[in-house]
């Protein structure tokens, strides 16, 4: 139904795991809508919608997934105001693999060379939470973080980090002086600075702009730290020439070598088959459109694709049903089946092999961190 | 309020056109169906010809694509083994379905129980919600789950003929007719879609090069994406020895139905008997696994991931088939891409009923028909209405089929072993099988719901 409609990215933007940037979060009658005022149409709010539907399940399935205790996550519950509903045990278990191999990749990373200063860049970071949990975790690691994300979401995210002190008490640095106090900001404010934590405000398309524009200023993105880009469910709504050129952008210009970086990647693949092709056709109806999924269909294009950006000392692939299997531990794999009794093993299995994480680095200098980082993280052989 | 008689036909019709009943008509409905059931033993007997059904799962409009390709009721005889409720949107209209059509027909369905009908597991995965929200209450909920209290555990076919008679339904477009046996060859399976076209078929006694072409370019499914097809190669020794598979029986053995599968704490049928059924699933012990395991390749016994029930091997199978005169079981409970798949040298079969599960997974479903042994009738008629297989019938079963155990050429198409497993070497004849396949109604026709009540993909 779809093919003839422009993606609105915005929506689908949005629609990441994190959560809903509007109408959660703050009170009803608020305003939220006042974004919208470019090239809104019927269609367009239709589709907000639409994703601000996916928005709260996705949310709500994060928030299941803590109340059940597959993860730990005392902010995911900030961010998702709304009653929780208990998800399925399939869907339980999926976004604990998801959440669960993503950390592991930044857990390694972070405790290599745990002196070294390290940066992550989350694009499309939505309401994830991971800062927060990282802080906890790591509170004696040089941590510079960022998040970018459009206005609304951003905007919607400070509202939560001024109401919650559990938030805002954790913005403070390790080594620098005190940071801005979320309190002091204007109601309506888009952007957040400090040396640990830094929330952009930003249109992802405006870093491949064709023109000879400089790409936009990213306040306390250092050129020259170790830094890990995450895109959970992110790249994947925006068009492959695109999303090569936001790639470029940051190995070029904003920590152009021999800095070292890395992209960990989540999102969908297998198109081809008749799980993939229902998924396709669902999400359309849903004016949900993945268009890099039918460029990277398998875990091979998935390592090419991280070459072709200039990865060039690394590329790992591998879905989420291989992680499950063989980065979980057999302790915790009993502790997790022993959550809930889970009766859809097949269904399960379909679900996480159409779910990939593909990572690559370029390591530059001597250090190696990322290659020393992920040495030990086993990659799937086929595909 | 009685719901006898015309008032029970109202209730089909109305529930036909997937909408409720009212509170008092499913009080009444359920309360004849316990008596009705009450009188079932806990393996019910049934006769060929018989079409099995495997899990329905809510998806309304898909059972009544069921019905369309494999015949309506009374006109067709069912045994749906289970599972009629949760994750589809429609579990209510579903089940209180069959149960109209049961009470209705009692002699023309039977309905056994799944690990779905369960109080516990409907209030996890949906049933209970969806009574919630279309009533405002959970006394339909109540009333269903006492129903599913004395659902047989079990149903025992028997009189099953051994071949088919080829349909003389068209070839289907995408199948090789040179690669069909000879008509003349007793047929022992057959796959239709759902238009009745034939889509492969597989002689008893024919060399297997003749046939396994047919597979490998009509199967709608493609490889299953699952679990990966385990490697057959071959069952030597695997217990083929075991059987008197001498010129002395010729006729089938019984197929057993179950909704999961077999228990390490039931060696014959005639425990099952014995067991008090009437009760809500425990969480253990030979009634939990009768509804909760899944056969595997392994060795004997293993645990399950799901929690319940047990993992179970060809060898258990092979063990109990014998030992229970079967020549199959027929089961559920798992979601197989291409609808059915056999195993263990075909001595057990999983069918699969809920096309595209939860709207999301792709799937197509099958239904397996079993013709009637011809010893007493001759010539049965399919009674498919227009639909179907054009009119095909069940021809006798020629019972004096020769013993074929010798080992036939391997079978060489994995396609083809994937789903059917390889039937050269079983050590007793099975029935003839004609398994329909059928895909997920219409969109259109389906009425989803413009909201979703789950979220189905991770964004």
């Amino acid at each position: 139904m779809a093919a003839q409609e422009i993606p609105n990215l915005k929506t689908l933007l949005a629609s990441r795991r994190g959560g809903p940037p509007r109408g959660r979060g703050r009170p009803r009658g608020l305003p939220h809508t006042a974004h919208q005022g470019s090239g809104s149409t019927t269609s367009d709010a239709l589709r907000d919608n639409a994703v601000r539907g996916t928005d709260q399940d996705a949310a709500g399935s994060r928030v299941s997934c803590v109340e059940l205790g597959y993860l730990h996550d005392p902010y995911a519950r900030l961010f998702a105001t709304q009653a929780a509903t208990r998800r399925l045990p399939l869907l339980n278990r999926g976004t604990y693999v998801r959440t669960s191999a993503i950390d592991t990749l930044v857990d390694n990373f972070l405790t290599t060379a745990p002196a070294t200063p390290k940066q992550i860049v989350s694009l499309g970071a939505g309401t994830d939470t991971r800062f927060f949990r990282l802080r906890d975790k790591y509170p004696d690691t040089h941590i510079v973080y960022h998040e970018i994300d459009f206005p609304t979401n951003t905007a919607a995210k400070l509202v939560n980090l001024q109401r919650h002190p559990q938030l805002h008490s954790k913005l403070s640095s390790v080594s620098s002086k005190a940071p801005p106090n979320p309190l002091s900001l204007p109601p309506a404010a888009t952007t957040y600075h400090s040396p640990t934590y830094n929330i952009h405000s930003l249109d992802l398309r405006s870093l491949a702009s064709d023109d000879d524009t400089p790409a936009p200023m990213l306040p306390n993105l250092d050129p020259s730290t170790p830094t890990l880009l995450l895109s959970e469910m992110c790249l994947i709504y925006l068009q492959a020439p695109v999303v090569s050129k936001i790639l470029a952008t940051f190995l070029q210009t904003y920590m152009p070598a021999p800095t070292p970086v890395a992209l960990v990647l989540y999102e969908p693949i297998l198109p081809n088959d008749a799980f993939g092709r229902t998924m396709i056709s669902n999400l359309l109806t849903r004016n949900i459109h993945l268009p890099t999924l039918l460029t990277y269909p398998e875990l091979g294009d998935q390592r090419q694709r991280l070459r072709s950006y200039g990865f060039s000392d690394g590329v790992r692939a591998a879905d989420t049903r291989f992680i499950w299997r063989d980065w979980v531990s057999e302790a915790e794999k009993e502790r997790v089946a022993g959550l809930e009794m889970l009766d859809e093993h097949e269904e399960l299995d379909l679900l996480l092999m159409h779910y990939c994480v593909a990572w690559g680095w370029r390591d530059g200098g001597e250090e190696h961190v990322f290659e020393r980082a992920w040495k030990g993280v086993g990659e799937q052989e086929d595909g | 309020m009685s719901i006898g008689g015309s008032d029970l036909d109202k209730a089909i019709t109305q529930l036909r056109a997937c909408r409720p009943i009212p509170e008092n008509q499913v009080r009444e409905l359920c309360y004849k169906a316990r008596e009705l059931l009450i009188e079932e033993g806990n393996v019910v007997g049934v006769d060929a010809p018989v079409t099995i059904c495997g899990d329905i799962h809510g998806q309304f409009h898909d059972l009544m694509e069921l019905f369309r390709v494999g015949g309506d009721v009374p006109d067709t005889n069912y045994l749906f083994m289970g599972d009629f409720v949760d994750r589809g949107f429609y579990s209510l209209e579903s089940f209180l379905l069959l149960l109209c059509l049961k009470v209705r027909y009692p002699d023309r369905i039977t309905l056994i129980r799944g690990n779905h009908e369960s109080r516990q597991i409907t209030t996890v995965y949906g049933f209970y919600d969806e009574c919630l929200r279309k009533y405002g209450s959970a006394n339909v909920w109540r009333y269903c789950c006492e129903v599913f209290d004395y659902l047989a555990l079990g149903a025992l076919v028997s009189g099953a003929a051994t071949s088919l008679s080829p349909t003389d339904g068209p070839i289907a477009d995408n199948t090789n007719i040179d690669s069909l046996p000879d008509p003349d060859s007793e047929i022992e399976i057959e796959t239709l879609n759902a238009n009745g076209e034939i889509m492969y078929r597989y002689a008893r006694n024919s060399d297997s090069q003749s046939n396994t072409a047919s597979q490998g370019t009509s199967n709608p499914a493609s490889s299953s994406p699952i679990a990966p097809t385990p490697s057959r190669t071959g069952p030597a020794g695997t217990g083929a020895t075991s059987s008197a598979n001498g010129s002395s029986r010729n006729d089938t053995g019984a197929v057993l139905c179950v909704h999961g599968g077999l228990s390490p704490l039931i060696d014959t049928i005639d425990k099952i008997r014995l067991l008090d059924r009437k009760q809500e699933v425990p969480h253990e012990g030979a009634m939990c696994d009768l509804l909760w395991s899944d056969p595997d390749e392994i060795d004997g016994w293993g645990l399950s991931p799901r929690g319940a029930g047990f993992l179970f091997g060809a060898d258990i199978v092979k063990c109990f088939n014998h030992k229970n005169d079967l020549s199959l079981i027929a089961r559920a409970h798992q979601l197989v891409m291409e609808g059915f798949k056999e195993m263990f040298e075909s001595t057990i079969v999983t069918v699969w009923s809920a096309p595209n599960y939860c709207y999301r997974c792709g799937n197509v479903a099958a239904i397996l028909e079993l013709g009637e042994d011809g010893s007493n009738a001759g010539f049965v008629r399919r009674s498919n209405g227009e639909r179907g297989g054009g009119g095909g019938g069940w021809v006798l079963g020629s019972n004096d089929g020769p013993n074929r155990n010798g080992g036939g050429g391997p079978n060489d198409n994995r396609r083809l072993s994937s789903v059917l497993g390889d039937s050269m070497q079983r050590t007793r004849d099975g029935p003839g099988r004609r398994y329909r396949v059928f895909e997920a109604a219409p969109q259109d026709s389906r009425g989803m719901p413009a909201k979703k009540p789950v979220a189905d993909y991770f964004l």
